[in-house]
């Protein structure tokens, strides 16, 4: 006999009990025995094909038996096992929503860095701007977002500034821009000084012609790479924008 | 009739604060009280990071199973039941989607604000029905602050 803990919400379908003892070799029909004693839960644990409902985790003596053999999962008398829900949920918004405010801190940061990077001869500031580029590229979200959202929002001095929009084209460029930053460091501690701030500088004059024009030359290439149909560009530009050209709010 | 949900006026500006601070993205958090009867009292909210992967929060929360865990241990600590959860919609209606009752229980109060360029200006209180085909919606009532008013 194993011990299945109900969450507080399925206890109407329990006649109150907390934990419900059953029986059963592995988690599969164990849990098939918990329905069957109390059938009102089934409706709320799988859906109508069978499947365990995507909120539904099972928890084996603290481990989740999906990372275990899932419903194949053994279980014997001293076993305790948990259902343990995890809730999502969300609006019916069709198009992402992107905030261009902290897209433009993110512009203005890598402006100002690189710039300081040249005027005091400084490589490792272009090290360090392509590094954090690269993680906000690899977390989908602006590299320099730490400081719009800890810093610069909650004080007030920039405003959210919410656009429909596709999240993707802006990931992307911001990945070529840090390409272009890794290049010029190679360049820089390789000797080839000139080379090095050129690519800096083609990242500042890009980076500006977002901030101030709202044109984002990464987004363009992004959306021309859709339009030859390359593998994981899938976003065509909201109706009515150009390509890369900020869409009107 | 429908059933009713209140908030103390201290947790309801908590709740309007965090999601306020999570916009443009979904915030999202569990609302704790008093688990008996119909109608429910909610006397605190904890608040919880958006655990959806990606840009897609803007218009999707997740909380994950550790973290209900920790939201039932720190409801049990405060002598408080998990009644419900709560979440932002923002720039988009108080009412719940598809998705929101695709993953919704019965049971759980589920309360909806929308967030309108950063301010919340509209909350909804709605719980699953028993057959999972829609939702019923709560009387939503916000309780007059309890601060002991200074003596003259």
């Amino acid at each position: 006999m194993t011990t299945i803990r109900i969450p507080t919400p399925l206890r109407q379908y329990t006649n109150g009990q907390a934990e419900i003892t059953v029986t059963g070799a592995d988690v599969g029909t164990a849990l098939n025995d918990l329905t069957g004693q109390h059938p009102g839960l089934r409706a709320h644990l799988y859906t109508d094909a069978g499947e365990l409902r995507a909120f539904v985790n099972v928890f084996l003596n603290d481990e989740d038996v999906r990372h275990l053999q899932g419903a194949a999962t053994p279980v014997s008398d001293v076993d305790r096992l948990m259902i343990v829900p995890s809730i999502a949920g969300g609006s019916d918004a069709e198009l992402v929503r992107v905030d261009h405010a902290a897209l433009r801190v993110n512009q203005a940061t890598i402006i100002v860095l690189a710039a300081v990077g040249f005027v005091l001869d400084t490589p490792w500031l272009i090290v360090l701007v392509a590094a954090v580029m690269t993680l906000g590229t690899l977390l989908r979200s602006p590299g320099f977002r730490l400081l719009y959202t800890a810093v610069l929002k909650p004080l007030g001095w920039v405003k959210p500034d919410v656009i429909a929009d596709n999240a993707e084209p802006h990931v992307f460029a911001q990945g070529l821009g840090a390409a272009f930053l890794w290049g010029a460091s190679l360049a820089l501690f390789a000797g080839a000084p000139v080379l090095g701030w050129a690519l800096s500088w083609l990242v500042i004059a890009l980076a500006a012609l977002n901030l101030f024009a709202g044109f984002c030359a990464g987004c363009f290439v992004y959306y021309w790479l859709a339009r030859f149909r390359a593998p994981g560009f899938l976003k065509t530009p909201p109706t009515g924008t150009f390509p890369g050209l900020r869409p009107r709010g | 009739m429908s059933a009713t949900t209140s908030i103390v006026a201290e947790a309801y500006r908590a709740l309007i604060a965090h999601l306020e601070a999570a916009y443009p993205n979904e915030g999202a958090g569990l609302l704790l009280g008093r688990g008996d009867g119909e109608d429910r009292v909610i006397t605190a909210v904890l608040t919880l990071p958006n655990r959806w992967d990606g840009p897609e929060q803007t218009h999707r929360f997740l909380l994950t199973p550790a973290d209900m865990l920790a939201g039932e241990q720190e409801a049990a600590r405060r002598g408080l039941d998990v009644i419900g959860i709560f979440h932002s919609h923002p720039d988009h209606p108080a009412e719940p989607s598809g998705f929101d009752r695709d993953w919704a229980l019965p049971w759980y109060v589920y309360t909806i604000t929308r967030v309108t360029q950063g301010r919340a200006d509209h909350t909804r209180a709605w719980r699953l029905r028993e057959d999972r085909s829609g939702y019923c919606e709560d009387n939503f009532t916000i309780h007059a602050e309890t601060r002991p008013m200074p003596r003259g």
